[in-house]
Formats: C-alpha cells, sequence, structure tokens
C-alpha cells in the first residue's frame, strides 16, 4: 500500500467514526433541536400568530423570512457544527480509544481525515432538513408577501449548507489542537456569535474585514434576501477573494488539526 | 547488566541502547531487551521503573531519545505500520467508548485494522466469554470484562505478538486465573507475550522469561528457570536461639547474609560448600538444630538480590 493510500480514510473507517457519533443520543437530540426543532417551532409560532392577528404579526413565509430563517440555520448550524466537530475531533482521546487506535499502526492522518466525511455525513442531513422545511414554509406560508422563487431557495440552500460545512471544518481542526469539546464549542460559538458581527460592524478595519470568514459567506447571500440574512453591514467582495479566504481558514484549521493530532503523544 | 542472551532463537522484541527523558529525568536508560518468540515474558519492575514509557516507546505512541528497535524484526519507527499491524497492545488500561456495545466497539478497531478483522468479531467474543453480553453498552462492564473486551481488541489482528501493560491491575482472583489461563493458550498458539507488572509472583506464575527493571534500566533478563539457578544459594535454618544463631552465623566467612523471617533464618552464602561447617558451628555451640534445608530459589529472591546489590553500588 502507497504512503497516499494509507492516509487516505476508508469507508470502513468513515462508517466507524459516522457509528461513533449515531450512537450518541444525547448528540442527535441537541443537534436535531438546533435544526429541524428550531425552524419547526419557529414556523409554528409565527404562523399561529400571524393567524390570530394577520395584521400586527406577518406570516411565516415570504423572501424576507427565508432570509431570517437562513441566518437562523446557518448560526444555530454552525453552533451545532461546532458540537459534532469537538465530538468527532476529541471524541477517542477523551475516551482513551485514541491511543488504542494508534497502536495499531494505522496511519493517524487517516484517522484524522475520515472524521472530516463521518461528520459531514452526519450533520448535514439535519442542517438539509431543517433548510427543506424552511422552504417549504417560506412557499406556502407567504400570506400576501411574495414567494421565492425555485432558484433562490436553491441558492439559499446552498449558502446555508456551504456555511455549515465551513464551520463544521474549522471547528474540528480547533477541535484536534485543543483535545477538548467544550473549549471547541466556546471557541466557534464566541468567534461566530459574537465576534464575527462585532468585526463585520467596525468600518475603520476596511478592507481587513474581508479576512473575517462570516463576512466572506456573507458575501454570497443572494441579493434577494437583502440584509435578512446578514450578520453586519454589506462587504463588497470578489467571488475569487471570497474562495480565498475561505479555503485558506479550512486549509489553516485542517492542517493544524492534522498535524497536532499526527504528532501527539497519544 | 545480567544478560541472559537470547542468541540462538528468533527475537520478536529486541531494542538496543533505548533511552527516553523527560526533561532532566531520565526515564528509560540504555535498554537493551531481547524478548524471544513464542514466550511469556514478564517486564517486570516496581512503580515508575519506566515500564509504561517503553512499552509506549515500541508502539510508537512516544518517540526515543536514543538507541534502536525491532519489533518482529522490523525496524521500529521505520517500519512501525507494518511491524505493528501483527502486534496487539493495550497500554495502561483498556479504554473503550462507553456508548457503544462490546461488539461496536470491536467494529471501531476492525476498521482500523485489515479487513479480515471483521470476520474474526464473532470469534474473539466468544473466545473471550463476551457473546452473551456482546451487545450491551461498555459502560455496564465489569473490570475484568473490559480487560477481557481489550484482549479481545488485540486478538482482532491475529497478533504474533501482545504487549499488555500491567493486564491484572484491579482483576479479581477468578480474573487472575483466566488471564494466565489465556497467556497459556496463546503462547500454545506460538504467539509471543509481553506484560508489565509490578507484581513479582503473578510474572513467576504467568511468564517463562523475565527482564527484572528498576530505575529504568533492565538489571536481568531471561528464562526465569535459569535466572532462579543463577541466585546464590540459600539455606533455612531453625535453632532454638535465633538470636544467638545469627551472631554466629554472621561471622562465618562463607555467608553473605543472614535474615530472620520470623519462621527460620534464611542464611544466604558466598560459598556452598560451607553448609556442612556451619552446621557444625552451630552443634558445637550447643544449639539445638531443628531444621536446615537449602531453599527453594524464587524470582523474588532473585529479583531482591539483584535491587539489593543495585542500591549497595549506588
Amino acid at each position: 500500500m502507497s504512503t497516499l493510500a494509507h492516509a487516505l480514510p476508508t469507508p470502513r473507517l468513515v462508517s466507524a467514526d459516522i457509528l461513533k457519533l449515531g450512537k450518541r443520543r444525547g448528540l442527535a437530540a441537541v443537534v436535531a433541536l438546533m435544526t429541524v426543532g428550531t425552524v419547526v417551532i419557529a414556523n409554528t409560532v409565527i404562523e399561529l400568530m400571524h393567524l390570530s392577528d394577520s395584521v400586527k404579526h406577518g406570516p411565516a413565509g415570504g423572501v424576507t423570512m427565508l432570509g431570517h430563517f437562513a441566518w437562523t440555520i446557518s448560526a444555530l448550524g454552525a453552533a451545532a457544527a461546532a458540537i459534532v466537530a469537538a465530538t468527532a475531533g476529541s471524541g477517542d482521546l477523551d475516551s482513551g480509544v485514541y491511543r488504542d487506535l494508534a497502536v495499531t499502526g494505522r496511519s493517524r492522518l487517516a484517522i484524522f481525515a475520515s472524521r472530516i466525511p463521518a461528520g459531514l455525513m452526519y450533520l448535514l442531513p439535519f442542517v438539509a432538513g431543517a433548510y427543506a422545511i424552511e422552504a417549504v414554509s417560506s412557499v406556502v406560508f407567504t400570506g400576501s408577501h411574495p414567494a421565492p422563487s425555485s432558484y433562490l431557495l436553491v441558492v439559499t440552500g446552498l449558502w446555508t449548507l456551504l456555511s455549515v460545512t465551513f464551520y463544521y471544518l474549522l471547528a474540528l481542526g480547533i477541535s484536534c489542537v485543543v483535545g477538548s469539546r467544550s473549549y471547541t464549542i466556546g471557541i466557534v460559538l464566541a468567534w461566530r456569535l459574537a465576534l464575527t458581527p462585532l468585526l463585520a460592524s467596525i468600518a475603520a478595519l476596511g478592507v481587513v474585514r474581508e479576512l473575517v470568514p462570516g463576512v466572506a459567506l456573507d458575501g454570497l447571500l443572494p441579493a434577494a434576501l437583502h440584509d435578512a440574512a446578514r450578520q453586519g453591514p454589506r462587504v463588497g467582495m470578489s467571488l475569487a477573494a471570497i474562495a480565498f479566504v475561505l479555503v485558506v481558514w479550512t486549509a489553516a484549521a485542517l492542517v493544524a488539526g492534522a498535524v497536532r493530532d499526527t504528532t501527539r503523544d497519544a | 547488566m545480567t544478560t541472559s542472551r537470547a542468541t540462538t532463537q528468533e527475537l520478536v522484541v529486541e531494542t538496543a541502547g533505548l533511552s527516553k527523558r523527560f526533561g532532566d529525568r531520565t526515564v528509560v536508560r540504555k535498554v537493551d531487551l531481547e524478548v524471544p518468540r513464542g514466550v511469556a515474558f514478564g517486564y517486570l519492575g516496581p512503580n515508575g521503573a519506566g515500564k509504561t514509557t517503553l512499552i509506549r516507546m515500541l508502539l510508537g505512541l512516544t518517540q526515543a531519545n536514543e538507541g534502536s528497535m525491532n519489533l518482529l524484526g522490523l525496524p521500529v519507527p521505520a517500519r512501525r505500520a507494518e511491524a505493528l499491524a501483527r502486534v496487539g497492545a493495550i497500554v495502561e488500561e483498556p479504554s473503550f467508548h462507553g456508548h457503544l456495545t462490546g461488539r461496536e466497539n470491536l467494529k471501531i478497531v476492525a476498521a482500523v485494522r485489515e479487513r479480515a478483522a471483521f470476520d474474526r468479531i464473532d470469534g474473539v467474543l466468544e473466545r473471550l466469554g463476551l457473546a452473551t453480553r456482546a451487545d450491551d453498552r461498555v459502560k455496564t462492564y465489569s473490570l475484568g470484562m473490559r480487560q477481557r473486551l481489550g484482549i479481545a481488541r488485540c486478538l482482532l489482528a491475529d497478533p504474533e505478538l501482545l504487549i499488555l501493560d500491567e493486564p491484572m491491575n484491579g482483576l479479581d482472583p477468578a480474573g487472575i486465573q483466566d488471564f494466565r489461563a489465556f497467556v497459556r493458550e496463546f503462547v500454545a498458539e506460538g504467539r509471543t507475550i509481553v506484560l508489565s507488572s509490578h507484581l513479582l509472583d503473578e510474572v513467576e506464575k504467568t511468564c517463562s522469561h523475565v527482564a527484572i527493571v528498576d530505575r529504568g534500566r533492565i538489571v536481568v533478563q531471561g528464562a526465569i528457570e535459569k535466572l532462579r539457578d543463577g541466585g546464590r544459594p540459600t539455606l533455612l535454618i531453625q535453632v532454638d536461639d535465633s538470636a544467638r544463631a545469627r551472631a554466629l552465623l554472621s561471622a562465618h566467612a562463607a555467608v553473605d547474609r543472614v535474615v530472620d523471617d520470623g519462621e527460620a533464618l534464611r542464611v544466604v552464602l558466598a560459598d556452598s560448600a560451607a553448609v556442612g561447617d556451619l552446621n557444625r558451628r552451630l552443634v558445637e555451640a550447643h544449639l539445638n538444630v531443628t531444621r536446615l534445608e537449602p531453599a527453594q530459589a524464587s524470582l523474588e529472591q532473585r529479583f531482591l538480590e539483584v535491587t539489593t546489590r543495585l542500591e549497595n553500588a549506588a
């Protein structure tokens, strides 16, 4: 087996990581609540309020509500991504099993890399499910508001998945570096929910704000959603600049995580 | 260092000048370890002697500062992956994902091993007596069951070499007996077992070969049988006045030392030819000798002898 092949995650490794995640009932409950549960509850409440007083409360559907929910899913999806990534990245270490995996002689890089597809295969169905419910809701409960086009629904859905995927990869790298679930979740949540909007709103930072991945992600939002899904003022960025920022952040996090995972005293 | 070299047998573990330092503290000192194939080998020493650190170096969990190692004839770390594919190991204590069942935990490790490891899962669960609890969560397992599951996990690799770090820690007498039986079975199958322990008695009962380690250094290694023979001759003597006999014997040139163990005087001889003369002197001193026999050599004696010698030399 070549060195490269030895370092690649096999389907069996990925399945094993999915098994570790999938058998955690608490994790499944939390992730489901943060994604599907939130969308269902929020849509239900908003629509009931609209039905009870349509003058005072708008409907749960329409383009603007799609934007609001896209932000909600991406924000809570990032939190869920942090929890899943922290569990995937440090679960073997926390339980002491990492040492038992390392003594098999299997490439530690392969063990690390298998968590990337495994975590995404676990997480993204929840996020996609939440968005699918929201997409239907935004079309069905429009009231007098315009319904989003199919194109807008697809692009917004892809943006939501991209946003959550980015935060999963970032959190996975951090998790492997710090080796602690709680620290990883804290760091990612603070970055996503507090620091990103703060940095994006400081106009004096000028072009430096483009280096913030949340700002770059906002740059990919469909224009039709206007400000409904953005977390700060719009910072104009080219597509190449956006791709560069996201790729560099992702690569930096994953490389740091891989280096730490493959060199640590197990 | 006293070494009974295994020159004719194939070695499955071989280290040369292996050292490990943590800051200024050297925990493994120039270790030359030789483990022959197909034996149960005890790596024996007190807590803090560097046993686990040596095992961690062999398994590539931490790097050595000096020296070289071969596992199953392959240089480590250069061909670590190849070597470890045929090694099963438990380091410190067997760890598992408590939220998964025993079978699922084995699947996790089988996924990291070769494809054939999956096919061995049912067999090893049956063999280790875990088949009926295989689908229960590991967090409900007793320590003994976890130890057996740890061994089952090692067997997934169909290993030529099993490295077990303090495997009998926390086991009840029945668990220890089961463990000894497993070791005998594995050796009969041609596997080599290296187990570290601070329990002298357990190593003596379980292993055919031993390395005694003290403060990071191997002080003696080889077949236990030969090491026992290599010890100094010792007499057990019972008399009616132990104190007077002890003083008399201690003054004899052929006596290395005399220890009163409460039941008899344990007399370590520098010259075994002096037994008759010692008996005569005791009788001439009007001491009533009720017992005089050679003490059955034990690993414990040898262990105390070599470690005492070290302390005296220090």
